[in-house]
């Protein structure tokens, strides 16, 4: 069944058009900083948007920075939100439990394909971003840490590697919740902006002083983390934490969706 | 399985996932029997204790200052994300993290660097006696020595331990004599092994504190040379600077110098030293700054812009939290002075008026 | 093949399906008839478990369903409401697809499988064409052909010809009595009487959510006891058959007797002209209203 989801993922136009849009933005600010060559001011902007200038091998890294806070999310709650309300809506639902597929199998596999699509989308923007990137601000023999450390390239790829990882784990909690609301409603574009607004409620709530209490679960609190893997030696407090987190969320979006789905009546 | 039972059986997931940490948190932490006094002399002890982790200090006083103060404004109004490695006072790394980069100090015997990755900036410098305060002074355990330093016995009692960092910290509280400082208390958590505060929560009026620091990760081997030691990145500016801030610079070049005493407070460095002035002793501490007409005036500007600042004969002055600040009126013959410290407004208008009245002090 | 007992589905205070025993025996076109609205795509779902019962059992083959889900249904076919299929891929695409969902149908026999029923349903030609580009008819045709893809032992069709021309509807008939001669017992839910007349061999009628009747078609459509007599002569031969008269509608009489030739011979010897004359057999229709309105089928007069 997960073989069929791929399938039914990548020969989905839209998956595509998805993917060319989140290369849009970075593609686009790669250009604007070749040929302004401003960075932002400190503490301003998307990491790592100031040491591309003078090294396009990191600008992965800085196009994952820039589609990390919206895009990627956007685009994670509306194809997860899509998963089984699509199928509702299309009607398909009702000749893929009929087939019979287990509806704890469906589940799974569609989150897999959800995280599949994350991968794909994560890795063609972290290519754009190196082919981009080397092409319009150049290379460096030797990339600097954020600590000040040097990094061997074999060093950048192997924690550029591991954040491309956090990234895709970073999106798995996005991808339950929709999942989750998913099962709940035959409308997949209700689902996807039910999951969005749990995000921007949590990016309300992350900047909130008052809800310091609630900060800890909060689906986007440990996100950026993924720049303590460039720092020297990798801080990983925060990025185990932030995958640890987006386990939770997994755990119990999957849950409530396994409770709310498999005695559904499909009336769709 | 009814549907009943597996939303229970997911709420019940929940609640076990939701308070493991609070049940963690929660469980009882055993009290030390080590009074207060010793508790005090271990932390007063404690300079030598090398040590590494990482912290975090929530500062709640928004200074209404920006130019060459917007540092000290955002490390004492905002949150500090710290890394320390300490081998010894002379030899540590701090580098306080955001979430774009971090700016690294990092000291050794030759004296300071500071690191900032944004702007690939290597900056040496001495590490100077008179200063403001820096990200590297919000570390527990130089906090903690800073605010116990000259503390005495009659002054701390002690308060239950808690858990810090996975340690059962028992607890001190300074509660200063003296009339003259604008801090109520300070809360102080210690490592009972090594004397290293690992919390400290620095009160004024009222029960939020002005600025707290707490240790979530701690180590107490001694860290590698290698982490300590710093060479710039090949690409990086390197910048040689005389002074570290502007109170460094005005303690340096400014061609004045401040009294020995001040409202009734002792000078602390060897008087006749440099220019600045830093006074009183414990948690009543006052600096007084010289400053140049084209870093007083803005300042002025922006001073009388805020709503709680006040305008006076001695000058303008706001307070935040503990914190007093009094910039002096502009005056031909005189300095205009910047003094701010943790006393009372009282105490800051006499030192004015002292400053204003007094001998002529240049150097 | 199918049975059901005591099926029952409650919506909130809505009773859709009440108590409801169907029995489908192997072999059999069951028609199972119903008003829009009288529960029949409620009680459908319910035996392919994708609604679950309030109370009652359902057995396909023998297993209980929706328990035995995973060994009942790869012998099943279905088509629930309407036809559906992934826009964005062709014809073949989607068999591919729905063949390869869980457990699967062997990989080895899949491409022979999938023109074989593309060609039983008529869409060889446009097999490779996106769905988004098919007309109704044909994605009904493609919905069957999924339905058909694993030769199931039964099929379970909902309302499969809507949407077809007459030409259409008239192959898929066709199609349906080949498949239904080799072996396959086929449940057919319809408003359509005249489809259900055509085809089926027992009949079930639900009505308002209880099933009302549920007999084999040949033995609803039997003979009454009556003769219908149509004659441009009614008044010698309401003479004639003094006594025996039921009804008279105009030229038309309503004779108590099976024996027609009987009748016949009695209305010719008598010298009445009759234009038609034959044994009265009631029409679906008839048995189907006759049902709905609550009366007790038999006792009605048409």
């Amino acid at each position: 069944m997960i073989g069929v989801e791929l399938v039914k993922m990548l020969r989905r136009p839209r998956t595509w058009v998805t993917i060319g849009l989140l290369n849009g933005l970075p593609t686009l600010v790669a250009i604007l900083l070749a040929l302004t060559d401003l960075g932002p001011r400190p503490g301003t902007g998307p990491a790592f948007l100031s040491a591309v200038l003078s090294d396009g091998t990191l600008f992965p890294l800085a196009a994952l920075a820039i589609v990390l806070p919206f895009f990627l999310p956007i685009a994670v709650a509306v194809v997860a939100g899509d998963s089984v309300a699509g199928e509702a809506q299309a009607g398909t639902l009702r000749y893929v439990l009929t087939r019979p597929v287990g509806r704890t199998h469906l589940l799974f596999a569609k989150l897999v394909s959800v995280i599949a699509f994350v991968l794909l989308a994560v890795l063609v923007v972290a290519a754009t971003g190196y082919v981009v990137g080397t092409l319009l601000l150049g290379d460096q023999p030797l990339a600097s840490s954020v600590s000040g450390t040097s990094l061997t390239p074999a060093q950048v790829t192997g924690r550029t590697v591991l954040s491309i990882l956090y990234v895709v784990l970073s999106m798995l909690g996005v991808a339950a919740i929709a999942l989750f609301l998913s099962t709940t409603t035959d409308s997949a574009l209700g689902a996807a902006l039910g999951a969005l607004a749990v995000l921007v409620a949590s990016s309300v709530l992350f900047t909130l002083d008052a809800a310091a209490a609630l900060q800890p679960y909060l689906p986007t609190r440990y996100w950026l983390a993924f720049v303590d893997l460039f720092r020297d030696p990798i801080l990983w407090r925060d990025v185990l934490r932030g995958v640890l987190l987006q386990i939770i969320y997994v755990a119990v979006f999957l849950g409530a969706s396994w409770a709310n789905f498999t005695t559904k009546d499909i009336t769709s | 399985m009814t549907p009943v039972r597996r939303w229970l059986l997911v709420a019940l997931g929940v609640c076990v996932l939701v308070l493991t940490p609070t049940a963690i948190r929660s469980l009882p932490v055993a009290d030390s029997d080590v009074s207060a006094a010793d508790l005090l002399q271990r932390v007063q002890d404690s300079a030598s204790v090398p040590y590494s982790g990482y912290a975090e200090a929530v500062g709640g006083m928004q200074l209404p200052v920006s130019d060459q103060f917007s540092d000290l404004a955002q490390l004492l109004g905002e949150r500090t994300r710290l890394r320390v490695w300490w081998r010894a006072a002379d030899d540590w790394r701090v580098d306080a993290l955001d979430i774009t980069g971090e700016t690294d100090l990092i000291r050794s015997t030759d004296g300071l660097v500071m690191w900032e990755y944004e702007a690939a900036r290597a900056t040496y410098t001495d590490d100077p006696p008179v200063r403001l305060p820096r990200a590297a002074d919000l570390v527990p355990p130089v906090l903690g020595r800073l605010v116990l330093g000259e503390a005495v016995a009659e002054e701390v009692s002690r308060l239950p331990a808690v858990r810090v960092a996975g340690r059962e910290a028992p607890g001190l509280r300074l509660t200063p004599a003296d009339s003259q400082t604008t801090v109520d208390h300070v809360d102080v958590w210690v490592d009972p092994d090594t004397g290293l505060a690992l919390r400290v929560a620095v009160y004024g009026a009222g029960d939020t504190p002005a600025m707290t620091t707490t240790f979530l990760d701690l180590t107490t081997q001694r860290p590698a040379a290698a982490q300590t030691a710093f060479t710039p990145p090949p690409d990086a500016h390197v910048d040689y600077d005389e002074a570290v801030d502007i109170a460094a610079a005005a303690d340096r070049f400014a061609p004045f110098t401040a009294p020995d005493r001040l409202a009734g407070l002792d000078r602390r460095i060897t008087p006749g030293v440099g220019a600045v002035g830093q006074y009183g002793r414990g948690v009543a501490r006052l600096i007084a700054i010289p400053l140049r007409d084209e870093d007083a005036d803005p300042l002025r500007e922006q001073l009388l812009t805020t709503t709680n600042s006040r305008s006076g004969r001695r000058g303008v002055s706001v307070t935040v939290g503990p914190l007093g600040l009094l910039l002096t009126p502009h005056a031909h013959d005189r300095p205009t002075w910047l003094l701010a410290g943790t006393v009372t407004q009282r105490t800051l208008s006499t030192a004015a008026r002292q400053l204003a009245d007094g001998p002529e002090l240049i150097r | 093949m199918i049975v059901t007992r005591g099926l029952t589905k409650r919506y909130g205070a809505v009773l859709a399906v009440d108590d409801v025993d169907l029995d489908v025996r192997t072999g059999d076109i069951y028609g199972f008839l119903g008003a829009n609205g009288s529960g029949k795509t409620t009680t459908v779902r319910m035996l392919l478990g994708l609604v679950l019962a309030t109370t009652g059992k359902i057995e396909l083959f023998g297993q209980a369903m929706p328990h035995a889900a995973r060994s009942v249904l790869p012998q099943v076919g279905s088509l629930v409401e309407g036809p559906a299929a992934y826009g964005h891929l062709s014809g073949r695409a989607n068999l591919s697809l729905f063949d390869a969902m869980g457990t699967g149908g062997p990989r080895r026999t899949r491409r022979a499988r999938i023109d074989e029923v593309l060609a039983q349903v008529g869409l060889t030609d446009v097999g490779r064409r996106a769905v988004n580009a098919y007309s109704l008819g044909m994605r009904q045709r493609l919905g069957l052909a999924a339905a058909l893809l694993r030769a199931p032992r039964l099929l379970v069709l909902d309302e499969p010809t809507n949407g077809l021309d007459p030409q259409g509807i008239r192959e898929i008939r066709e199609l349906l009595l080949q498949l239904h001669a080799g072996g396959t017992t086929i449940f057919l839910s319809s408003h359509l009487l005249a489809e259900v007349e055509q085809m089926c061999t027992r009949v079930g009628v639900l009505d308002r959510g209880r099933l009302v009747l549920q007999e084999k078609l040949s033995v609803l459509q039997a003979p009454t006891g009556r003769t219908v007599v149509r004659t441009p002569d009614a008044n010698r031969a309401q003479a004639l058959l003094d006594g025996r008269l039921e009804r008279r509608d105009g030229s038309r009489l309503l004779v108590r007797g099976a024996d027609a030739a009987e009748v016949n011979a009695l209305l010719v010897g008598g010298g009445v002209r009759v234009d038609e004359l034959g044994a009265e057999r009631r029409s679906l229709e008839q048995v189907v209203l006759a049902a709905t309105e609550g009366a007790v089928p038999g006792s009605v007069t048409p």
